[in-house]
């Protein structure tokens, strides 16, 4: 571990460590390694290598680095220093270069508030982009939004009904993943007897709503709707109801750790090989290595974004992060919110350049407002004036195997879809 | 009548994985006096050498078999160096093992990038007889478990070196007055304790998916177990490890799967208020 130089031989960045000189770090590498221990320290910043006089913009993350959900919070991280490395690259925004700062969320949203809270007041950050679970996003947006008058962008895929003034969210909402897939299971893959079984939290409850209503109004049925314990590990008693309900199709909202036993019984009882398919719209490339390979042969799932979409400025990006970011752990997927974080940036980019350099929430939230992105992930995207949230492309995709791996195969393709929200 | 079969296999099977995890920590808790609490983080570290041994090469079976053996030699370093200090002090010793899984799991965590890992089985699929399927892997559990408690039992109820153990377990004292080193013998039962543990974690790995939680998950089920089946017999926490597994992948037949996790708590509560000593009470009482 070396001093501040180390920073000269990075192309566009240089890293040091937030308060104490003992967390100053050689490299991006070394720091998502120290990911799992950098919640020990007070938070980490990414500094550009030029500056303005003007002084930076200052972007707060406020993401899970450790704990439960460390995964999806280290890859949101690294989504964030590859956006703004590019966006510095290119001349920062009207002239000024970003500086990003890290606060760990932990997972928990106890240890979140005091956190973020040290964005507003410490660092003074002119925005917050971070949250992934519901509860987390709960518990920090009145720190960020209310109490700290600071704009705060959400980008994880959620359960909709977050209308909060000052709060945009990037990710896809329950009418973005439900409008075009469920009338797909049910009018081309044919599909009509549903089973919900789903984690007991808010996301699933909300999102089953959606797709209750979606399914009915396609002429399918919902057979049933039943709620576990997150981290429940036996369900035969769900599968008994699955093959006595004669259901063809599993809508299924059970998250990790419950995952796995889940799919596993399912895919023991037979229930594939007797024709019936399972959907799970929060699968992306993580969750592949989550259930064996036949398992996960034939699964649905609908997102703005996988690896396998057809867009050369897709292709472009997912090389580019991985040339930043070698044999990395942590993949740049819709599913976790890497993409939507991709999204809230370039988002708050589009934003700063129409108020020229205005940095004033008021001003900034008047332009996210009706904000456009040309290219992202998956392919452009565009606030719905008003709304608060963005329309995007979804895309249908179902899991193959090829050789022992699985990949998403795209089926469908919709154009901006509306994420009919606020 | 296959219905029937269907859930006695499958409550059997779960009941199998239960009883699995809450031996080492009734061996343990039992012979020793000690609650281990990195009980989960062994069972972690069984089902991490699995995934080890998968990624070098060395295949899924090795990693099964070398579980139990690398748990027991970190259990033989744990007793020596920090578990030996806290006997005269149990809740010291608590909270020990407490920091001690703490620093297991977060490692681990970090080595696996925070994510799922798969480990698929060894022996995948399932055999029918009579019409009705069943998952191989979950009869192996089965067989294992039943395997495991009567090697156990008969260890330490037809050996000298059992014979040594409850020798110890009734009256310390009197043991090491006759020659028996006690703090070897707790060496070993700790070190036999987190075998089990080992062996548990690579057993049950293909069936849920290899995550820093995997332990933890289990752990409170496990200690409710221990309560109900009570402290200082073999037999107790097996017992009480039954009862809970029965109840856990019984009652969701029976109520919503939400209210069933809590019920498994009252019922267990009612039990003990009834029963304060377990089902079994012996030992050191």
């Amino acid at each position: 571990m070396k001093g501040k130089d180390t920073g000269d031989n990075m192309s566009a960045t240089k890293l040091a460590s937030g308060i104490s000189r003992r967390g100053i770090l050689s490299g991006a590498g070394a720091l998502t390694a120290a990911g799992w221990i950098g919640s020990v320290t007070s938070g980490w910043l990414l500094r550009p290598a030029w500056a303005h006089a003007a002084g930076p913009i200052k972007m707060g993350i406020a993401t899970d680095i450790t704990g439960a959900i460390a995964a999806a919070g280290n890859s949101d991280w690294q989504v964030a220093q590859f956006t703004v490395e590019r966006i510095n690259k290119d001349g920062g925004i009207q002239g000024r270069p970003v500086e990003l700062f890290l606060e760990d969320t932990a997972s928990d949203p106890k240890v979140a508030v005091g956190n973020v809270r040290r964005l507003i007041q410490e660092r003074r950050v002119d925005v917050v982009l971070g949250g992934i679970t519901s509860a987390m996003r709960q518990a920090i947006k009145d720190p960020i939004v209310n109490r700290g008058r600071t704009l705060y962008i959400y980008p994880q895929l959620y359960e909709g009904q977050e209308c909060t003034k000052g709060l945009f969210c990037t990710g896809p909402t329950p009418a973005q993943q439900c409008d075009k897939l469920i009338p797909y299971l049910i009018k081309t893959v044919g599909k009509k007897r549903f089973a919900m079984p789903s984690a007991n939290y808010v996301w699933p409850q909300l999102l089953n709503k959606y797709a209750r209503k979606m399914i009915e109004a396609n002429g399918g049925e919902v057979v049933f709707e039943e709620y576990y314990p997150l981290d429940q590990p036996e369900y035969s008693a769900t599968i008994s109801k699955i093959k006595d309900g004669k259901v063809d199709c599993v809508f299924n909202t059970v998250i990790p750790p419950g995952l796995q036993p889940f799919m596993k019984q399912l895919y023991e009882s037979g229930f594939q090989k007797d024709g019936g398919v399972v959907t799970c719209v929060y699968f992306d490339e993580n969750t592949l290595n989550y259930l064996p390979a036949a398992e996960m042969d034939g699964l649905y799932s609908c997102l703005e974004y996988f690896h396998t979409v057809d867009d050369p400025f897709s292709k472009q990006l997912q090389e580019a992060y991985s040339k930043r970011f070698p044999n990395t752990k942590y993949l740049f997927t819709a599913g976790s919110a890497a993409t939507g974080m991709y999204r809230g940036i370039k988002f708050y980019e589009a934003a700063v350049k129409e108020t020229k350099g205005d940095l004033h929430r008021d001003a900034v939230a008047a332009a996210m407002d009706h904000a456009v992105i040309e290219h992202g992930p998956g392919g452009g995207a565009a606030m719905v004036p008003g709304h608060r949230h963005c329309k995007m492309n979804m895309y249908t995709a179902m899991s193959k195997i090829n050789g022992d791996r699985p990949y998403y195969q795209i089926v469908d393709k919709a154009n901006m879809v509306d994420p009919r929200e606020c | 009548m296959a219905d029937a079969i269907t859930v006695i296999f499958d409550i059997a099977s779960f009941t199998s994985v239960m009883v699995l995890i809450v031996l080492g920590l009734g061996v343990i808790a039992s012979m020793m006096g000690i609650f281990n609490f990195a009980h989960g983080e062994l069972v972690l570290l069984g089902a991490y050498t699995v995934y080890l041994s998968a990624s070098a090469g060395l295949g899924l079976w090795f990693g099964i078999l070398a579980a139990p053996v690398a748990v027991g030699l970190l259990g033989v370093v744990m007793e020596r160096l920090i578990i030996r200090r806290f006997y005269a002090s149990p809740i010291i010793a608590m909270l020990g093992t407490y920091a001690i899984g703490l620093v297991i799991r977060e490692i681990v965590r970090g080595l696996l990038g925070g994510n799922y890992v798969s480990i698929p089985e060894p022996i995948s699929g399932a055999f029918t007889i009579g019409g009705i399927n069943f998952s191989i892997w979950r009869t192996i559990i089965i067989l294992a478990t039943l395997s495991v408690l009567l090697a156990s039992w008969w260890m330490l109820a037809r050996t000298p070196i059992g014979l040594r153990i409850r020798g110890a377990l009734e009256n310390p004292m009197l043991a090491r007055t006759c020659g028996i080193s006690t703090t070897r013998l707790y060496s070993l039962t700790f070190a036999f304790g987190s075998a089990l543990a080992g062996l548990a974690g690579a057993l049950i790995v293909p069936l849920y998916q290899l995550s820093a939680d995997i332990g933890i998950r289990f752990l409170v089920q496990a200690f409710l177990s221990v309560m109900l089946g009570g402290v200082g017999t073999f037999q107790g926490p097996v017992l009480g490890a039954g009862t809970v597994g029965v109840m856990a992948s019984g009652l969701p037949w029976l109520v919503p799967p939400v209210l069933a996790d809590p019920l498994v708590f009252l019922i267990a509560l009612v039990i003990v208020k009834l029963r304060p000593q377990g089902f079994i009470a012996a030992g050191r009482s």
